[in-house]
């Protein structure tokens, strides 16, 4: 009986581990495996080829990594006559006769340069007349490595040999890693990460804005629910209703309507305006002007879920405790200080760490308000992934180093998450069974 | 507390501060549908004509965007698909965890309180790439699924709320009397959690509604955009701020929300205890 019970859970279970397995657990796992490597637009997620393009030359020639007799024979296009070189000449439609010309004088020649290529090629009996097609038939035979693709290591090892360019083993590694246009493992990401003060100031910014928008959720939550508490029916209702509002409205709508209000051609310019200010866009004015938006836009929102969670611990309190503090004669804020706050601490604890985590991963009202404005000042760690990885203005998508950024949430989010499970007594929700137990 | 006059404290004041506190919020809903109907001149906050034009979009498309009702519908099917699949899959999951004993509960029931913590930021960069590669991306099935997967762990903790309060006297009863598990669930609870399920419903089809990351990253595409990426796009594309236009479709938008919570309202709060926005 016991196992078939057993059964009977996990197949109830089956649709929804399927779900999380598919949608949860590969997600984190691939997460975690792009977290190490470049991938990205650039790379693309399948393999890649092996190119050479001055662009890289350039690079090693500015990094010294080597020396400049090899940087010159990797940019130089020598001219070889042979066999494929001849039979590629055929195909593009050159003459026979001036192909087999060249075939039996110059075969298994190398030229340094197109210059002595046409100086021997001159000397031909059956050549193109016209300089501008000789110099064109030279291109046939150039061997040239760069701006070509290599589809395997191989080929491209090959091309450089037969390019002249002869390679130690460590300077080759260098030059083919440099070549490869697919992506590799690496844990740059995380170097890269740690050591760009960029990532300190997004996660400052990360800190700045969980904490002042945490504080503004708690303590209004807490303003509005004691308020409400005490105001008449009909009040409370009516501002309880107010401010689940912006809770309940499409965050589309509610940003829109905080751009409206705070744009320079919106609410507050055109009242400001009355008294002779210049319109001024609030959003996206000035960085202090900006964060005070930003933590506005959130705190409202927030606020009304302290004020649910807080009012019905309130409402909970027995009436009778209020009525004799009363009959003591103790005025409003002695109640709240003595009675009613004591009895919201698990509330506002649970508050607290929910709206943390929710803070830390969420990114929604900031992309469609500041999109991280003016210049990057109120952009948050999650916003900053999903800018890298996801959508930016360059087209470079790097879903390594998004992903990086993303690991390092996850990571916090599951350690605060463990840590909240021991906190709120896991023990306590995980009633045992009554039947067959 | 809230009706007697107590000797020791007067209500004004408090309605005064609340109501300041307030106007941010009022001031935009109030104004949310006053411009919709209304044209007012630069610098001046009273509308001097009242006018149709800015619901033109109901009947006018603009060339290069898609039709409002095809975003609709878009977003119609979007969400209420996703309901049904985050109902059907809680409604089991939900039951095992709160009643079956079953190997691992423990185990299945932490893990559901930490995916419920997940940042969405962390899957969306592996699934966008993986719809990229099954060919999904684009495509409304495919941001269905992941949307309904992200809402799973909410929906099987709050159905495990509803199914921990169905008295046990009832299951008991039903196998005294030789009914199997599955024949307990289906007949006798089933019905004493509609309520439940009910509220979970109403609860993700709002969700669904307004979700505005996931159909972004996922279903950028006109042909596809839901009312949500429709608006936003337009509020980016847009360089004169026709706010009255953006309001217009907005309040469309918002119509059926603000229905939909009166009609629910205290099946909702239930669930808006729980919380589900930072």
């Amino acid at each position: 009986m016991r196992q078939r019970i057993g059964l009977l859970g996990l197949g109830f279970m089956a649709p929804a581990m399927i779900m999380v397995v598919v949608f949860f657990l590969i997600p984190v796992i691939m997460t975690a495996f792009f977290a190490f490597t470049n991938m990205g637009t650039a790379t693309g997620v399948s393999g890649g080829e092996y190119l050479l393009t001055p662009k890289i030359i350039k690079q090693f020639e500015a990094n010294q990594t080597l020396d400049e007799k090899v940087i010159t024979a990797l940019g130089s296009s020598s001219y070889i006559v042979n066999k494929t070189n001849l039979a590629r000449a055929k195909e593009a439609g050159l003459k026979s006769k001036y192909l087999g010309e060249i075939d039996k004088k110059l075969h298994g020649k190398t030229f340094a340069s197109r210059r002595q290529f046409e100086r021997a090629l001159k000397k031909l009996k059956s050549r193109p007349r016209n300089t501008r097609a000789l110099i064109k038939s030279t291109a046939h035979f150039s061997n040239s490595v760069l701006n070509t693709r290599y589809e395997t290591l191989g080929d491209f090892k090959t091309a450089l040999s037969n390019n002249g360019a002869i390679l130690a083993e460590p300077q080759l590694k260098i030059v083919t890693q440099a070549s490869y246009t697919g992506w590799i493992w690496t844990t740059d990401n995380f170097t890269t990460m740690f050591s760009k003060p960029d990532t300190w100031f997004v996660a400052v910014n990360t800190l700045v804005y969980v904490v002042l928008v945490l504080a503004f959720n708690i303590f209004f939550g807490l303003f509005l629910s004691l308020t409400t508490f005490y105001l008449p029916t009909g009040q409370s209702v009516f501002f309880r209703a107010i401010w689940l509002l912006p809770r309940i409205s499409p965050p589309v709508l509610y940003v829109l309507l905080w751009k409206w209000l705070t744009w320079d051609t919106g609410f507050i310019s055109t009242v400001l305006g009355w008294f002779g200010m210049a319109p001024y866009n609030f959003m996206l004015g000035s960085v202090e002007s900006a964060w005070t938006v930003v933590i506005l836009i959130n705190g409202f929102v927030g606020a009304s879920l302290g004020m649910i969670l807080f009012s019905s611990a309130i409402q909970a309190i027995p009436t009778s405790i209020l009525y004799a503090s009363e009959v003591d004669g103790a005025n409003r804020w002695q109640q709240i200080r003595y009675i009613i706050l004591p009895q919201l601490r698990w509330p506002i604890l649970f508050t607290t760490s929910y709206t943390t985590l929710s803070l830390l991963t969420s990114f929604e009202y900031i992309l469609l308000s500041t999109r991280g404005g003016p210049g990057g000042t109120t952009n948050v760690w999650a916003l900053e992934a999903y800018f890298t990885a996801l959508n930016n203005y360059s087209g470079n998508l790097q879903y390594g180093y998004g992903a990086a950024m993303a690991l390092v949430l996850v990571t916090i989010g599951i350690s605060v998450s463990l840590l909240y499970l021991r906190l709120f007594k896991f023990d306590d929700l995980v009633t045992r069974p009554r039947i067959e137990s | 507390m809230s009706n007697e006059n107590s000797r020791n404290f007067k209500s004004w004041p408090v309605t005064i501060i609340l109501t300041v506190f307030s106007l941010p919020i009022l001031v935009m809903y109030l104004y949310l549908v006053v411009d919709t109907f209304t044209n007012t001149e630069p610098g001046s906050l009273i509308p001097n004509e009242f006018t149709f034009e800015h619901w033109r979009f109901l009947w006018e498309t603009e060339p290069g965007r898609v039709s409002i009702w095809t975003a609709t519908l878009n977003t119609l099917i979007f969400a209420s698909v996703m309901t049904a699949l985050v109902l059907s899959v809680s409604l089991t999951a939900g039951y095992a965890l709160s009643r079956l004993n079953m190997p691992y509960r423990r185990f299945f029931l932490g893990g559901v309180l930490t995916l419920h913590a997940f940042p969405t930021v962390t899957l969306v960069i592996a699934l966008f790439i993986v719809l990229q590669m099954v060919g999904l991306y684009n495509t409304l099935i495919g941001v269905i699924f992941i949307k309904a997967a992200l809402m799973l762990p909410f929906g099987i903790w709050v159905m495990k709320g509803f199914y921990d309060t169905v008295p046990w006297e009832i299951e008991m009863a039903g196998v005294q009397d030789g009914a199997s598990r599955f024949m307990v669930w289906h007949k006798l609870v089933l019905p004493q959690i509609k309520p439940g399920l009910i509220a979970l419903g109403v609860f993700s089809f709002l969700e669904g509604w307004s979700e505005y990351v996931l159909p972004q990253i996922f279903t950028p595409d006109a042909d596809v955009q839901v009312l949500s990426v429709y608006l936003a796009s337009l509020i980016a594309d847009d360089q004169n701020f026709d706010f009255n236009l953006f309001k217009s479709i907005g309040l469309f938008y918002i119509m059926p929300v603000i229905v939909l919570y009166l009609l629910f309202q205290n099946k909702l709060m239930n669930i808006y205890g729980g919380g589900s926005k930072g």
